[in-house]
């Protein structure tokens, strides 16, 4: 078990969003923006940005991997556009009326159901063990309890409201 | 006349070698040991651990969201003793222990199917 594999979650997170030298075995270099860092294997996600517009993405093995390096900090800039590259489509064409109202009609909905629902912000909580992000689709409920989860999922997905 | 006894097979116990469960020597015990202590610890509420668990889910998820973008796109394996071979990603398992890809393009021909074990690689690439 090497160093890299070690380290706690906290200490994965100070790399994402830098751009970084990992060396990895036999002294194979790969440089890149730090996408994630994968808690279960420790596997280094890079993005590189390539002129042509296209992006090419190096994954390193945790296992394989012998030292990191961080040769550049990025900027709210480029902490926007790697978090935006593998989300999907997200609420960027909403505004902030029609993200009220899918909102409001998904917690009718959902009271209706006798589902207990408290606002905390933007998020829905739903009986305290799931929540619901924006743009409340059902890709956007998130909870640690999988028969809840696709319970309201399918829930979500019902509501007879056109979103 | 008597009647047949079924024959009954019990399942195998958490210690045959080929188990996916709890013999500490198991490969897939051996490739989660590290990232046990932390869940159960949070599990038990300690708050320094929830920050941990925040940055850890945080985590997850991006990689998570990675591997769904690789689904059916052509990746490049870099694997050891300077072996290169690519193939269409179909799947992951969830410790990241096996790929699933299909077309496997190797120097002694194309496999339909195939399951790589992901200790086998160095790293994998593609182009979005």
């Amino acid at each position: 078990m090497n160093e890299w594999r070690e380290k706690k979650p906290q200490e994965w997170r100070r790399y994402v969003n830098n751009e970084v030298k990992v060396t990895a075995h036999e002294k194979q270099e790969c440089q890149g923006w730090v996408f994630t860092v994968d808690p279960v294997s420790a596997s280094v996600v890079l993005v590189n940005f390539q002129d042509t517009g296209r992006t090419c993405v190096t994954v390193v093995m945790g296992h394989a991997v012998e030292a990191v390096e961080i040769l550049k900090e990025g900027g709210p800039e480029m902490e926007e556009r790697l978090s935006s590259l593998f989300m999907p489509t997200g609420h960027h064409g909403l505004t902030k009326q029609e993200l009220q109202h899918r909102k409001d009609s998904l917690r009718v909905w959902l009271e209706k159901n006798r589902i207990p629902v408290v606002e905390e912000g933007e998020t829905l909580r739903v009986a305290g063990v799931l929540s619901v992000d924006p743009p409340y689709g059902p890709q956007d409920c998130s909870s640690s309890n999988e028969i809840i989860l696709s319970r309201v999922q399918s829930l979500v997905q019902n509501n007879p409201v056109k979103m | 006349m008597k009647t047949p006894v079924p024959v009954l097979r019990l399942p195998r116990g958490p210690d045959h070698p080929d188990s996916r469960g709890f013999d500490p020597s198991s490969p897939r015990f051996q490739a989660l040991r590290s990232t046990r202590g932390g869940a159960a610890a949070a599990a038990a509420g300690l708050p320094e651990l929830r920050e941990e668990q925040q940055a850890r889910s945080l985590l997850r998820q991006r990689y998570l969201r990675s591997l769904l973008a690789m689904r059916d796109a052509q990746v490049r394996f870099r694997m050891y003793e300077r072996v290169h071979v690519e193939a269409r990603f179909g799947a992951s398992d969830i410790d990241v222990l096996n790929f699933q890809v299909s077309d496997l393009q190797t120097p002694i021909g194309v496999q339909k199917e195939a399951l790589l074990r992901c200790p086998d690689m160095i790293s994998y690439s593609l182009e979005l």
